[in-house]
């Protein structure tokens, strides 16, 4: 890669971005705030793609980009590294999750039951045009259960081991810095598992949707089947310096267990990522189960699915094509003019026989 | 049921979850009357930072991390004790509000009106998830399957 250095745009540079946050007015504490309570499932896929859990900080972020999403990410994966890391919290466990939305499409009567949550699935996709005349649209209010629902459930795999339909994961004891961390190790293939899950849990939902997308329509091994789904918040768990365990809040998270027979057993491919956003575990979910064994260059081999469904690298060097490149291209110019000379002077030259 | 209101029917895990999730504008405006009981106050950290959080698959089980959560820490001391204040979000006077209530809570000040606002916020939160379950609890589908 050839890049020259050229100078006299910098009056250009400074005017571009002042039009372009000309368009988008003042952001008052006000707008973020908005932003907070009017998109939560943009500000969850934000955090969620920026590795980075703070409502206030993702709405700012939107603000200043104007919603241009990867700038979002870019902003919040910088301020990241302005911040210590304090703590490791205690792995989350499924049967921790104060659970608001559980599904399973692979069996009807899950341990705990089917629970639909906050979600449009069934929802009639019409526009309340309504509110542009200037009406004000209401929603319908929910009418509350007299009990409430349990909080707390295992996993739908955890019932399934019991029932000797899968073999029982065995858990990790792997905590705190041991943990493998993408963001501070390089990953590399085959890729640890730790690895893998979390380049999926911070990865592009459209990059992760178009490759898993790819894999159930049969460019894969597996074709999977909704196992639980599951939209829930998780405490975060750290310590106190005398030593007690507490939780210093809850944040949102998504998970998704898809199932594959597999011979006598049942296969599982798992993903999960913060806030939100079961549209991407469920492709990511479904990477993961088909990951094994998968053809070198497939959609559904590691190396090239983790590697283009990361959000900063790919648009990063997407948009890289828009920097100068004139020496190459003059390059390959000139070694195009080179070819058509000599293509007319073999052309022009005398027959030997002349 | 009554809330408990001695200190000691709240384990330091509890007061702590507690606190963590206290409504942020009661919390300040308890904790700051409490700086004039205790003895000098001398502040160890007060900063935000980021916790990691991880998660276990239940594929195969293994750890992995979802992300950083954004925190705010204060680390006090006071009257010979140690009190300490983390909490999610950019607020560091809410996390030195509830550092100085784990100091006073420890070193035996105010312990009255402690458990009080402790058992008022616990109660609060409890109500909370209550209404949020009974919605959740609303969706539950009643399957026929045909």
């Amino acid at each position: 890669m050839a890049y020259v250095a050229t100078r006299g745009g910098e009056r250009a540079i400074e005017q571009s971005q002042r039009l372009y946050r000309e368009e988008m007015g003042a952001i008052t504490p006000e707008r973020v705030n908005e932003l907070r309570q009017a998109m939560p499932y943009l500000i969850d896929r934000v955090m969620g793609e920026a590795s980075l859990y703070d409502e206030d900080l993702a709405a700012l972020a939107l603000a200043q980009t104007g919603g241009e999403l990867y700038e979002a990410t870019l902003l919040l994966r910088a301020w990241r590294t302005t911040q210590p890391r304090l703590a490791v919290a205690d792995p989350v466990t499924q049967d921790g999750l104060f659970t608001h939305r559980r599904i399973s499409a692979a069996f009807k009567d899950i341990p705990g039951g089917q629970v639909l949550g906050p979600t449009l699935d069934y929802a009639h996709r019409i526009l309340a045009t309504e509110v542009l005349s200037g009406e004000t649209h209401v929603p319908d209010p929910v009418t509350p259960a007299a009990r409430p629902s349990p909080a707390h459930q295992p996993s739908v795999a955890a019932w399934q081991a019991e029932n000797d339909l899968l073999t029982a994961a065995k858990p990790d004891q792997t905590t705190g810095n041991d943990i493998p961390d993408v963001t501070r190790e390089p990953l590399l293939f085959p890729a640890k598992r730790a690895h893998t899950l979390q380049s999926l849990a911070r990865a592009e939902t459209g990059g992760v949707l178009a490759l898993g997308y790819a894999a159930q329509r049969g460019y894969g091994q597996a074709h999977p089947t909704v196992n639980e789904l599951r939209l829930a918040e998780a405490e975060i768990k750290v310590k106190h310096p005398r030593g007690t365990t507490f939780s210093a809040g809850r944040v949102k998270l998504s998970q998704a267990e898809v199932v594959n027979k597999k011979g006598t057993q049942l296969e599982l491919g798992f993903a999960a990522t913060m806030g939100w956003n079961e549209v991407k575990v469920i492709a990511a979910a479904t990477l993961d189960v088909n990951s094994e064994g998968a053809a070198k260059g497939s959609a559904t081999e590691e190396e090239f699915f983790l590697y283009h469904t990361e959000g900063v690298e790919s648009s990063g060097f997407c948009i890289h094509f828009k920097l100068p490149h004139y020496v190459t291209f003059q390059s390959s110019l000139d070694a195009m003019r080179d070819a058509k000379a000599k293509k007319v002077a073999k052309d022009k030259a005398p027959e030997p026989a002349e | 049921m009554a809330p408990p209101q001695m200190l000691a029917d709240f384990p330091h895990e509890v007061l702590l979850d507690v606190l963590a999730k206290a409504d942020t504008a009661r919390l300040k405006a308890f904790a700051e009357p409490l700086i004039a009981q205790l003895d000098t106050i001398g502040v160890l950290e007060n900063r935000t930072g980021l916790v990691m959080l991880p998660i276990q698959d239940t594929a195969q089980g293994t750890n992995f991390h979802l992300g950083e959560v954004l925190v705010s820490e204060a680390r006090i001391t006071a009257s010979g004790q140690e009190g300490y204040g983390m909490r999610r979000g950019r607020d560091l006077e809410a996390a030195m509000a509830m550092a100085l209530v784990d100091v006073a809570v420890a070193a035996g000040v105010a312990h009255a009106d402690c458990a009080t606002f402790i058992a008022s916020e616990q109660q609060a939160q409890q109500a909370a998830d209550h209404e949020r379950l009974r919605r959740v609890e609303a969706t539950r589908v009643d399957m026929e399957t045909f």
